[in-house]
Order: structure tokens, then sequence, then C-alpha cells
């Protein structure tokens, strides 16, 4: 069985444990900077992520229809360095332990006018009158505040300060990262051993969401995918993009010999969202086609990583995978070759996506940037291979991530 | 049975809900409609897409336009998709904001729509949309499709009675688990694992286990502690089937229910049997909130009734937002999770929370485990 990507390069710089209390201060050190640049005063916060960033408060993400109406908002204020939590679960010993109980408030529904106007009510108190406010998104309700938030037009858009905030992670967020990853593995090991013939899809989500909980993840943020890749693109679903569809939903299905299983799934820890990604194979050994198929992958991710380092662009890794892959984009057009991870499970920098191919030659990696590659191999007529691979930047090039191994191949 | 395909939603349903938003936006004269949110998505289009933890921000997820019916949607794939919705109609994942542009542009009536309703907003769909639509103003989508969504057909009730079953199932396996040693993340993993196995992968929320305190009425501790002998634990078991939510909140002792303090469970009962009175069809719910006073239980820090549907409905009922709730009234057909929270200091909490249809002749559970014969006395 080959070893997992620490084989190639052992993890040196990242600490054994995070210290939170650190992360958190040099989090609000970053957007207290970029708010200042900005000329912004304060940033509302209603997107879960980035109430999460702001505020380092961990909750379990549940479906999107009740987190958009039961959303926890954060308040920046500059000068403060202490956000403002607005949550219906302010007396959570967690909260209580880090934050100060006068940045503490009741829970506020932002959907209805009454909510926004004691939301407002109480933002005046917080916000000097005439304050430039950032926010990230907003309902209708609040669009007819008129007092504070929309009082001269749109807000300044929150999220790009979030997203500038978060790009490059600090020490203490990549241990805690490497945790949630760690989690994810032990619980993949568990499903892995699991599969054969005859178990559902849906048996190997079961499997997944117990071991996943046990050994300390806060949520599952993906209904995790098992699919089933046909031999042919032209078996698949149609496309809009005449290329392969996934990710597919994970069904009651049965698993059969032989069938190729590709594998996406994504848990939270403490404020992080992990990625996984693996192929498999049901029930027997992969085939020399088959092997072939993840012997190319290995070289493209070889490529890769070999001109992954700060200071290089994100053309500089798609040139790489496509040279290493004959010509051809190693990625499915819909997606990307690599995506960044952090507090969500796809953010900056996305490498090889539709934003283009001059937004990927600006595009420079920084030391701390966390990246996802996920380069596929399609070998039509044989099905393909996918597996992802997560890996930190440093300035003279990369550390590993993850470290699950390549078995069946 | 758990299926083993992708199907959209059964046919009726879906038509019928579509024709509830279409007749919402020609009383509204909403030209397109823009939703975001998962639900208001499946509501319209009756597809399923991938279920995804936590608040989304707001894109342009599926469009409706009145004039032609047609119903636009983002789907790189065909599977799952209705039949009337052809593929020329689905545009895929991008993460470029200058295709979603390009593809909304190209909408039939886009250039000359005057009235567009979206769901919710973001910074950069507010610069983006204007050059998709140039004619139109930008308004409120949300109030015409709290209305239509906010009453049930029978065939919804169905489908959250379906869901509600797969979530006591579920929560039946989590309290067989509650015992003293067992920590609340430990008893999430069992009921996560017993929703999966039952052929649901989607739950409605992963706090799932709460061991009460029982030095103040709603502090939360560490999600490792191990429950102590007597410990109260709330359970919320909530899923996700067919897009509808299905939620049941129960309390169970560690070591045997039997332990319950019996003026606690006194008083529970008390404030269930004024909060189901007040469910009366026409009754404004803000009695709800009065029904917590009367019986002289502190308000709690969550919703006192939350709609139950595809994510999120109306009504909503919390003592944080008191004119709203007078300003909703029960009406037959609507489905909420209606929510009794009593603490008893030394003791801990007694959670309930039940699935109510509202008919005409008052509420009903849509639980098959009775709140006064389970949760609290045997």
């Amino acid at each position: 069985m080959p070893a997992g990507l620490m084989a190639k390069a052992p993890p040196a710089r990242i600490p054994a444990a995070p210290d939170f209390v650190r992360m958190q201060g040099e989090r609000m050190e970053r957007l207290q900077a970029i708010m200042v640049q900005q000329g912004l005063d304060a940033l509302v916060l209603l997107g879960n992520t980035n109430v999460a960033y702001a505020t380092g408060a961990i909750w379990s993400l549940g479906d999107s229809g009740r987190a958009n109406f039961e959303q926890p908002v954060a308040v920046v204020v500059v000068g403060d360095q202490w956000p403002h939590l607005f949550t219906p679960v302010r007396e959570d010993d967690r909260l209580r332990e880090n934050m100060p109980a006068d940045h503490l408030h009741g829970p506020v529904y932002l959907d209805f006018d009454e909510g926004v106007q004691l939301f407002a009510a109480q933002l005046g108190g917080l916000v000097p009158s005439g304050a430039v406010v950032g926010m990230d998104e907003w309902t209708n309700a609040l669009r007819r505040e008129r007092s504070i938030l929309f009082a001269s037009g749109a807000p300044k858009d929150a999220g790009r300060v979030i997203s500038m905030a978060k790009a490059s992670k600090t020490p203490d967020e990549l241990s805690a990262m490497r945790e949630g990853l760690r989690i994810t593995e032990q619980a993949i090991a568990d499903v892995q051993a699991k599969i054969a013939p005859g178990v559902r899809q849906t048996d190997l989500t079961a499997t997944f969401f117990r071991t996943i909980f046990d050994a300390g993840a806060d949520a599952n943020i993906l209904d995790p995918i098992w699919q089933v890749m046909p031999a042919r693109m032209e078996d698949g679903p149609w496309t809009t993009t005449g290329d392969l569809a996934c990710p597919l939903l994970s069904t009651g299905r049965e698993l059969a010999e032989g069938d190729v299983l590709w594998v996406d799934l994504g848990i939270s820890y403490a404020g992080f969202h992990s990625d996984f990604g693996r192929t498999w194979v049901v029930g027997r050994e992969p085939s020399a086609r088959q092997r072939a198929q993840y012997e190319q992958w290995q070289a493209i991710m070889g490529a890769v990583l070999d001109v992954t380092r700060a200071g290089a662009t994100a053309a500089d890794l798609t040139a790489a995978a496509i040279a290493a892959a004959g010509g051809i984009k190693p990625w499915m057009p819909h997606f990307y070759l690599g995506h960044g991870l952090g507090i969500d499970s796809a953010e900056m920098p996305y490498v090889g996506s539709d934003i283009g191919e001059a937004f990927d030659a600006s595009l420079v990696l920084v030391d701390g940037m966390v990246l996802v590659l996920e380069p596929i191999v399609w070998d039509d007529g044989a099905a393909g291979y996918r597996s992802e691979e997560v890996l930190r930047i440093t300035e003279d090039g990369w550390e590993p991530m993850t470290d699950y191994p390549y078995d069946p191949f | 049975m758990t299926a083993v395909e992708i199907l959209p939603d059964e046919a009726a349903l879906r038509l019928a809900r579509r024709a509830r938003v279409l007749a919402a936006m020609e009383e509204a004269d909403v030209d397109l409609l823009i939703v975001g949110r998962e639900g208001n998505a499946r509501y319209v289009s009756g597809a399923p897409r991938l279920w995804t933890a936590g608040s989304r921000a707001f894109g342009p997820g599926c469009v409706f336009v009145r004039e032609s019916g047609a119903v636009h949607l983002l789907s790189t794939w065909d599977e799952g998709i209705p039949e009337e919705i052809p593929h020329e109609n689905l545009y895929g994942i991008t993460f470029n904001a200058m295709n979603f542009v390009k593809v909304l542009s190209k909408i039939e009536g886009a250039a000359t729509a005057r009235r567009v309703a979206t769901d919710s907003m973001s910074g950069s769909s507010a610069n983006l949309l204007p050059k998709a639509f140039p004619s139109a103003a930008l308004v409120d989508g949300e109030p015409m499709l709290r209305q239509v969504r906010r009453v049930k057909s029978p065939d919804e009730i169905e489908a959250i009675r379906s869901s509600v079953r797969v979530a006591e199932q579920s929560l039946a396996a989590a309290a067989e688990a509650l015992v003293p040693g067992v920590t609340e993340r430990q008893l999430t993993a069992v009921f996560m694992e017993a929703m999966a196995a039952a052929g649901v992968t989607t739950p409605s929320g992963q706090d799932v286990a709460c061991i009460t305190s029982r030095q103040g009425p709603w502090r939360r501790s560490d999600r490792d502690a191990p429950a102590q002998p007597g410990d109260l634990v709330a359970f919320e078991a909530g899923v996700v089937l067919g897009g509808y939510t299905g939620e049941v909140g129960r309390t169970y002792a560690a070591g045997g229910a039997g332990d319950i303090d019996p003026e606690l469970a006194q008083r529970s009962n008390e404030l269930w049997d004024r909060l189901l009175d007040a469910c009366g069809v026409g009754a404004p719910l803000s009695r709800l909130l009065d029904a917590y006073d009367a019986a002289g239980v502190p308000a709690p820090p969550m919703p006192v009734a939350r709609g139950l549907g595809l994510g999120f409905d109306l009504p909503l009922v919390t003592h944080a937002l008191p004119l709203t709730a007078g300003e909703q009234h029960v009406e037959a057909g609507m489905v909420f999770a209606l929510t009794g929270y009593v603490w008893k200091e030394g003791v801990g909490a007694l959670y309930r929370q039940e699935p109510i249809v509202v008919t005409d002749s008052g509420p009903e559970s849509l639980s098959t485990t009775h709140p006064r014969t389970r949760s609290l006395t045997t």
C-alpha cells in the first residue's frame, strides 16, 4: 500500500496543538488592520462561517434553511479587540470563557422587520452615528433599515474583508485544520474497511457519521459522496459542460464488485472544514489499466507539487498539471485543479477555475495558504482516478496536511 | 424503503407548489423570481441538490419566469431534474460572477423585466444583478414565498410526517445510548448513524443532545463532558427527507427515566397544556408567548414555535419578536415545531418539541410518540 503524502515531506512546522485564544487574537488584529485600510468602522457579519471566523464561536452547523433564519450575527468594531456576538446560546461555557459578557447578546432575527429594528437599536449603541459599515450579505428586511446599515445606499462588502484576512492561515489555524483532517482520515479508515459488494452508499455514510463525532467532529458539512463512476463518460448524466457529472448524490444503492467509487466529503472541527477525496475499487484489486490511471495521477500531482511554493502563481500550477497530463486539463471544467480550504470547504485561492486564465496568472500563492489539489485522470472506457491532497504553502515549497494512504492502489 | 436513484419530487407535489408561487407572483406583480435559499429553490423546482451544512450566501440558485412559467436552475447535470425543466434551462456551477450575469441576461424577458424579486442579497449580487436586468427594480420576494409556503398541502404534511418518523426512530437509538458517562458528542454520533442507516443522510441540526445544566436554565457545557446519573438530557432530533424537515424534541434522564423530578414534570405538563390551548385556528400566535408567562415559566432563548417545511417556514414565534408573534395567526395547514422548556435549579431542564399540524379541530402531533405518554413520566 503506498503511504500517504507525509511520506514525501513530513510536516515539521505546524504546532502540535492550537492555542485558540492566540488564534482569535491574531484574527482580530488582521481584521482591524484591513478595516482601517479600507476605511470601515464596523463589520456586520451574517454568514455562518464568517461569524465563526470573527468570533471563534463553535456551533454545530445545521440545514441551510434554519441556518439562514436562526443565524448568529457578529459585529466587529474598529478599535475594539473583542467582537460582539448575537446568539441564542450565549450561556455556552465555551463562549463565556473566551468573550467578555458585555459582548454576548441574545439572538436577532434579521429576516423580520421587527428583528431588524431591534438589532439596529442595539447596533446604534455599538457604532458611532455616520459609521461606515460593511456587511457580507443581507436580508430584504435589512435592506429596509435606513438608520445605520443602508443610510447611504448599499453597505460595503464585508465578505471581502474576511476573504483577505483568512487567506493565509496562522500556525494555530493550521494546527486546528490538521486535527480536523486527521479526524476525517480516522473516520474514513473505518469506512474503507467496510467497502464490499452489497453495502449501500448510505451504510457508508452511517459509519462515517458515527466515527467522525466519536472522534471529535463538530458537524458533518456535506452529504458524503460515494459516487459509482460510469466506465464511459457518455454513460453518465448529461452535463452543461459535456464533461463528467460529479458529485452526484448518494442513495441506498448497493455497491457491486468492480465499482469504481469516487469519494468526496468533509467535516467541521473548531470552525474549520476538512476535505477528503479518494478513488476506491469495490471488492477486487485494481486492473492494470486502473493502476496506470493512478500512476498518471501521481505523476500529475508530483508535477504540480514540484512547482508549488510561495511566489508561484496559480497558472504555474495549472501549466505543470496540463504538461504532465499530456496537454489536456486534468480536472473537471465545472470545478478546478485546486482550491483553498479553511473556514469554508472551498475558498480562495481557486486554481484553474472558470474565473479564467488571466486570474490564475495574477494569483500568487503566499506562505500559510492551504490548498486542496484534486486533479483527475479520466480514461474513457475504464472510468478514472481522482484523489485530493491538502497542503500548506511555505516559502520554499509546501507541507502536507493530509496523510491518507492510496489503498487499494 | 430507501431510494436507489436520485429522483425529483413527485410531479403532483412540485407542480402544485410551483402553481402557488406563480399565483403569488401575479398577485405581487413580479416578473422574475430569483431564489438563493435552498428551500425556496426546492419549492419552485422540485429538484434535489447537494446538502451542505450552514447558511449560504445569496446566489442565483433558481430563476422562475412568470410569463413563460419556465424554471431555470443552477445544476451542472440533469440527474434528479424534473422533466419539465429542459437542458437549456440548466446552468452550471461557476466561480466567476460574470458568468452568472451572462446566464441570467439570456433568460427570456431579462432585458425587459420590470420587477425582479429575490429572497435575500449579497454584496456582489447587488452589484451584478442590475447588469442582467437593466430595466428592473429589485424587490423583496420573501413575503410572497413565506405566504405560499406557510400553509401546507396534504402531500406536504405527509412528507413532513415521513421525516418525523425517521427523526423519532433515530432519536430512539440515541436515547437507548443514554447511560451515565456518555457525552453529547457520542449521542450525536449514535443519532447520525441511525439516521443514515435509515436511509436519510441529511440532518436538520447536528446539535442533537444537550446535558441540561443544574446550575442555570440555558447553560451549555463542554460537548465531551460525561453525563452524570440523573442528568436530564435534551434531545433535538431533526432530519431532512425529500427536502422536508421533521423535528422532535424529548428529554430523558441518564440512567433511567423514572428519576425525573415530579414537580418539574408537573410544571412542564402545565406549560404544555397551555401551549396546546393556544393553538386553536385563528388565535394570534402571541398566545404561545403568553402561555409561558401564564405558566410562570421564563421565556426560552430559542423560538417557541418554528415552521416546519422545506428548510424553514413561518410561523416564527419567539419572545425576541413579540410584535411579529402577534401579527401571525394560527391557520389550518400550518405545521410547526412547538417547544416547551422548563428548568428547575439543581435538577435540570425538561425540553420537549412536538411537530404540530393545525387542523380545523385543533393541533395534532405528527409524532407517533405522544409527548404525554412518552417523554416525561414513563
